[in-house]
């Protein structure tokens, strides 16, 4: 038999019995539904939690600090960073490193009008600092000797010398505040510290020294990555180095890191990665351990409300074995007039199977339909329902965090296992309807 | 699996056939031991009453049921011993079958119905609805071509049935009883039909009817009493098809 003559005769005997038809479908519909609105709502609530880590700081960066009290040998130095390199899944590092000295001051402006009292200057590698997830507010990175970034708000620590004292400060915390605490329209700062060269000055038991700098970049501010990102500068680590040589005078010493923050290729990589730091015998830091539990506790509850909706499935899938059986214990004699005819056996198995699998497709793709328009209802109920709403409801954004996410391998998912469903349901009345006899066509009624 | 030797033999041949029913604790023989060799384009009527086993025979001869013992073999090829798919493909490829209540499907027209055995050999849809309704119209229901059974009457259905056990040129034509539902004045029609259909193509027709009326159509008349054969001759009163 052709394939066609075969999809045909199929259809035809759906449409046969059209309300036994409907209601199995309706059956696999439902089941097809609870499946996809209970695994979107996982989805969801995984996706949200993910939201809610991020913002806690990022989560592929392992921050490894040095041991405490520990002896010469484990120190922060150049040879561990390469040791970090090599490690797979590593696919950047940045040492970190504070310039320690008891009193700072940056200066800028023509004649020095501009006066910041305290900053933190810390020393990076700046080439490696896109990769690293340091994002950029303004300018560009430093690319020679000199040139530094700023931190977003460090321009909010200056003073004006010229205003009376007490009134030359803008505070950035004076206006309003969103509900994160965040100041709305901060008051716009004296300054932009990147238009003007920036002179550091530094006290130290030997006399004062002075630094010129230029800043060409101001990063964004981040407090997982510290708070120099907000109000301090970030210079490139050898023009840490030569400074510290300066007020330390510790000369041709190798460097001790402060941290070496790692970013890893991927999150599955960074529980391995972190485990081989540890292993070297260095304390770590990184949002795994925050991060696995949660994430097995939203797999459970996935898992579990995925089930609830199997079980409905499965449910249908009985429905559908019914269906099949009475429709053949109805057609016996159709079935055996048409062995008597000469139809081979497989092509009536597989009539059978694909009535079934039919059932399973249509109430497979109508439950998906009727689960997407279910999951954007449930997305504007919970948004609030507007017409503005409507969009970030049904393909979110940024900013907006949905109940129930249903992603395209969820659809496809469904479907597939509504057909296997139905498959595997018309299994068992397929097989019987090829054993009947084509002795059954001669039989009289 | 040679192709069916259908010139130099006869067309059926029948040897040491036995059939036996187990029916509870006993067993019954319907049929005891079979010889039988018909030619091809004979019109071979196997005669008998109820229980004389003539439906056991037809069956065996139609490979719809094993015999217990023996051997059937059409055109050379023993039909008693093909697994399931190679006697579907036998069927639809040699044999035709009408029907004491005509089986046609119900959900299909008459002109998918006739079609049915060129689907099975896998004919493109507009080929073989072309020849089914060509085939109607000589059996005369081009009025009826997409009526479904339900609309049609005893006689029509089974002008149909012939239709459908003609349509794909078969070797071999098993009626059984093909016109036990019908009004006289309706057998006469189908009967001359089914001979006429016969004689001309040089088909093979086997007829079962306990009807002696019937008998006269056939070239030659088996007699079947209590699962034996008790006589097998050709009829020298062979009643000819009314010429249409």
């Amino acid at each position: 038999m052709k394939q066609k003559d075969m999809l045909r005769i199929c259809l035809q005997n759906l449409m046969r019995r059209k309300s036994r038809t409907f209601l199995t479908v309706l059956g696999v519909l439902i089941g097809c539904c609870s499946i996809v609105i209970m695994v979107s709502l996982g989805i969801g609530m995984k996706e949200a939690q993910d939201r809610t880590l991020a913002e806690m700081g990022d989560l592929t960066i392992i921050t490894v600090s040095a041991p405490q009290g520990g002896r010469g040998k484990v120190k922060l130095d150049d040879g561990l960073l390469r040791r970090l390199r090599a490690l797979p899944g590593v696919a950047a590092l940045t040492p970190k490193l504070t310039l320690d000295v008891d009193s700072i001051r940056l200066l800028t402006g023509s004649g020095n009008r501009y006066v910041a009292d305290w900053t933190t200057v810390v020393g990076v590698d700046t080439a490696a600092l896109d990769q690293m997830g340091y994002r950029l507010t303004d300018g560009a990175l430093p690319k020679r000797e000199g040139e530094v970034l700023v931190g977003q708000y460090l321009a909010y620590s200056f003073k004006d010398t010229l205003r009376p004292e007490g009134r030359n400060m803008i505070d950035r915390w004076s206006g309003e505040f969103d509900e994160t605490g965040k100041p709305v329209d901060p008051p716009p700062p004296y300054l932009d510290p990147l238009k003007k060269p920036l002179t550091l000055e530094i006290e130290t038991q030997s006399g004062k020294i002075t630094l010129p700098f230029t800043p060409v970049g101001a990063v964004k501010e981040d407090y997982s990555k510290g708070s120099e990102t907000s109000e301090g500068i970030l210079v490139n680590m050898p023009d840490l180095l030569k400074l510290m040589e300066k007020t330390q005078g510790r000369k041709g010493k190798k460097p001790v890191y402060d941290s070496v923050m790692v970013k890893v290729k991927s999150i599955e990589q960074v529980e391995p990665v972190e485990r081989e730091i540890k292993a070297m015998g260095y304390p770590t830091e990184s949002m795994e351990s925050i991060r696995k539990p949660m994430e097995k506790e939203a797999r459970q509850k996935q898992m579990m409300l995925g089930g609830l909706g199997a079980i409905s499935l499965f449910v249908a899938a009985l429905g559908i074995t019914n269906t099949m059986i009475m429709s053949i214990s109805e057609r016996t004699r159709e079935i055996g007039i048409m062995k008597s005819l000469g139809c081979y056996v497989t092509d009536i198995r597989v009539m059978f199977l694909s009535e079934a699998g039919a059932i399973g497709l249509i109430g497979g793709l109508i439950g998906c339909v009727i689960s997407l328009i279910a999951s954007i209802t449930i997305n504007l109920v919970s948004l609030g329902p507007s017409v503005d709403n409507l969009l970030p409801a049904i393909v979110g954004g940024e900013t907006v965090t949905r109940v129930s996410v249903i992603p395209p391998w969820l659809l496809l998912f469904a479907i597939f296992f509504s057909i296997l469903i139905g498959l595997g349901s018309g299994y068992y009345p397929a097989n019987k309807a090829v054993r009947i006899p084509a002795l059954e066509a001669i039989k009289s009624e | 699996m040679n192709g069916p030797d259908l010139r130099s033999r006869p067309i059926i041949e029948v040897k040491d056939v036995r059939k036996e029913y187990p029916i509870g604790d006993e067993t019954v023989v319907a049929l005891k031991r079979i010889n039988l060799s018909v030619s091809r384009g004979e019109i071979c009527c196997i005669f008998g009453t109820s229980g004389s086993g003539k439906s056991t025979l037809l069956n065996q001869l139609a490979g719809m049921e094993k015999p217990t013992r023996g051997e059937v073999r059409i055109g050379g090829v023993p039909i008693s011993r093909l697994n399931e798919h190679h006697l579907a493909a036998f069927r639809h490829q040699h044999l035709g079958f009408v029907f004491q209540s005509y089986n046609l499907l119900p959900n299909l027209t008459a002109t998918e119905n006739v079609a049915l055995p060129l689907m099975f050999r896998g004919v493109p849809k507009a080929q073989r609805e072309a020849a089914a309704r060509k085939l109607l119209t000589r059996v005369g229901l081009a009025h009826r071509l997409d009526h479904f059974p339900r609309q049609m009457s005893g006689g029509q259905q089974q002008r149909a049935g012939i239709a459908r056990a003609f349509i794909a040129r078969p070797d071999v034509v098993f009626a059984d009883e093909p016109t036990g539902n019908l009004d006289s004045k309706t057998t006469v029609e189908i009967m001359d039909m089914i001979c006429s259909f016969a004689r001309d193509y040089h088909q093979t027709i086997i007829l079962v009817t306990h009807d002696p009326e019937m008998a006269a159509y056939a070239s030659r008349i088996v007699k079947l009493i209590d699962g034996e054969i008790v006589s097998n001759q050709v009829n020298q009163k062979e009643r000819f098809p009314h010429e249409a």
